[in-house]
């Protein structure tokens, strides 16, 4: 990505390793990271449970200490609570004794204050993901996608330039994935924020991303940068029957087993 | 593979709530009678025994005598002032062993080093049977109110320590890293989440310490005297009067369960999210 012009390079890292201590032994997750994401891209990373997916986005995201290396959100060294960055977790982290909209309002006026157009803004992302008429229900009377469509009306509702993702649909059968898979593209291309989307579901990264980032087994590396050159905006549902999409899949597949064979290699 | 526009995600989405009918309204109500049924009988059963004496009626009263005799001294108010006494170190008992209780419990979820000081000394105590303490209070604190109070306290406090420290405890990580991605302040991260996550966990403490301090309270008066009811089923007991005890286990009965009644209600509206 030498291309890409300093100035528009939401996301820079570099070098970042990062290791565990558990039980008196040392486990390396990261190894020598280094990636650098234009603003407005929509990045996937994939690879193997274990490989330090979740540990980036927790050090992108401030909730886990930079070992060593460089890590830079729009300038500036990444910190909890940042204005202008937002995660979003693999369970729906609601908090249970909050309706469906104060869990939203809670996040929106923690980050932003209170104010007059916060409600009429938080009443119109939860119609956008669906929710209309169960802005009232306690998360507890809410099915499992209910629930993530409040996470993602959370997430977007704190208009932050960069959002992490981790693996927001994991949990979710294949139908409701693909409803919340598009209700996120849509929000994205509404708000064009920077995405880094953790997952372990190839085709939701070839389906959602502009350049999916192929991570080895433990400690993790990147063994693959693919573009993902699909046209935009669009559905994942009318992707399915896109053979260009197929054809991408496959490929990156092929990446996929290919890095997995050299990581073998390696462990060996 | 096409899917149906929209909607098609989500299955079996719609609401858990809502779904009582007529048909668990009718169930209910043969409950309630199978209940009434069930208290008829072992009434009934207890009434033979000692009417025909198959266990003398001096061992376990016979309810065609204790349930009229209840009446009578309910009405000419001689169980009422044992009832208020009760009551009343009952609910100062509660009261203040619940602050305590709180206030420590609060110090001790903010400092991981006093908790893992005081520890092992709270466990320690709560495994001790404060009942046994009670002629102890009786000689620290006199025959009066005071050594009651301290009894009920003694078994409040640990109970509702015990329940608010667990409830503290079990705050979901990813709640907590939730804010902090959000930005929130320790003490915020305190009131906004860890305080809620706990309030389940503090109403059942406080129901379960609510009866105990009761218990803590009769045991006072049945070994220390005076007015109260625990006080009048000793000189029941002490004149061999079984009606008479068992009239004032009754009201004893009433009271817990009116007790646990308030307290179900104002934990139910407290923490309705749950359900």
């Amino acid at each position: 990505m030498a291309a890409v012009h300093e100035a528009d390079v939401a996301i820079r890292v570099e070098r970042v390793s990062h290791v565990y201590s558990q039980q008196g032994r040392t486990v390396r997750v990261l190894d020598g990271i280094s990636l650098s994401i234009p603003r407005g891209e929509f990045v996937a990373l994939v690879g193997p449970s274990g490989c330090g997916k979740t540990t980036l986005l927790d050090i992108l995201s401030g909730l886990a200490p930079l070992q060593s290396g460089h890590v830079l959100l729009a300038g500036k060294p990444p910190e909890p609570g940042r204005r202008d960055t937002a995660r979003m977790f693999a369970r729906d982290a609601l908090l249970p004794w909050l309706s469906a909209y104060r869990n939203v309002d809670f996040a929106a006026r923690t980050r932003r204050g209170a104010s007059d157009d916060a409600r009429g803004a938080i009443l119109a992302l939860l119609k956008d993901v669906g929710l209309e008429g169960f802005e009232n229900t306690y998360p507890r009377q809410l099915s499992q996608g209910m629930r993530q469509r409040v996470a993602l009306a959370r997430t977007f509702s704190l208009q932050s330039a960069q959002l992490f993702l981790d693996e927001p649909f994991g949990a979710l059968d294949a139908q409701t994935k693909l409803v919340l898979q598009d209700k996120l593209l849509s929000l994205w291309d509404r708000y064009r924020s920077t995405v880094v989307l953790v997952t372990h579901d190839l085709a939701e990264a070839v389906a959602l991303s502009d350049r999916v980032i192929v991570m080895s087994a433990r400690p993790g590396r990147i063994v693959a940068d693919v573009a993902i050159d699909l046209p935009r905006p669009r559905s994942v549902r009318a992707l399915q029957s896109l053979r260009a999409y197929h054809d991408t899949y496959a490929r990156l597949w092929q990446e996929l087993e290919r890095a997995a064979g050299a990581a073998d290699v390696d462990a060996a | 593979m096409s899917m149906p526009p929209e909607a098609a995600g989500d299955l079996g989405g719609a609401p858990v709530a809502a779904r009582r009918g007529s048909l668990a309204l009718s169930h209910h109500a043969w409950i309630v009678v199978g209940r009434l049924v069930l208290l008829a009988v072992v009434v009934a059963v207890w009434e033979a025994l000692a009417r025909n004496n198959v266990v003398p009626a001096a061992f376990i009263g016979q309810p065609s005598i204790f349930l009229p005799f209840l009446v009578t001294k309910i009405m000419d108010g001689s169980f009422i002032v044992g009832i208020r006494e009760t009551l009343t170190a009952t609910l100062a008992a509660f009261v203040i062993g619940g602050i305590a209780a709180i206030l420590t419990a609060l110090v001790l979820t903010a400092s991981h080093t006093v908790k893992a000081l005081v520890d092992p000394f709270i466990d320690a105590m709560n495994a001790l049977p404060r009942v046994a303490l009670v002629p102890l209070f009786i000689v620290w604190f006199g025959l009066g109110t005071l050594s009651k109070i301290v009894s009920g306290i003694s078994l409040m406090y640990f109970i509702l320590l015990y329940n608010t420290l667990a409830g503290a405890q079990s705050v979901e990580p990813d709640h907590i890293q939730l804010a902090r991605s959000l930005g929130l302040s320790k003490r915020r991260i305190f009131t906004s989440i860890v305080v809620p996550t706990a309030v389940p966990s503090i109403f059942a403490g406080l129901r379960l310490g609510l009866i105990y301090t009761l218990l803590g309270v009769v045991t006072a008066e049945l070994i220390a005297g005076g007015k109260g009811l625990g006080s009048l089923i000793s000189y029941y007991s002490n004149t061999f009067d079984a009606n008479g005890v068992f009239a004032v286990l009754l009201v004893l009965v009433f009271l817990s369960y009116v007790l646990a009644a308030i307290m179900t209600r104002i934990e139910r509206h407290l923490t309705r999210w749950q359900r």
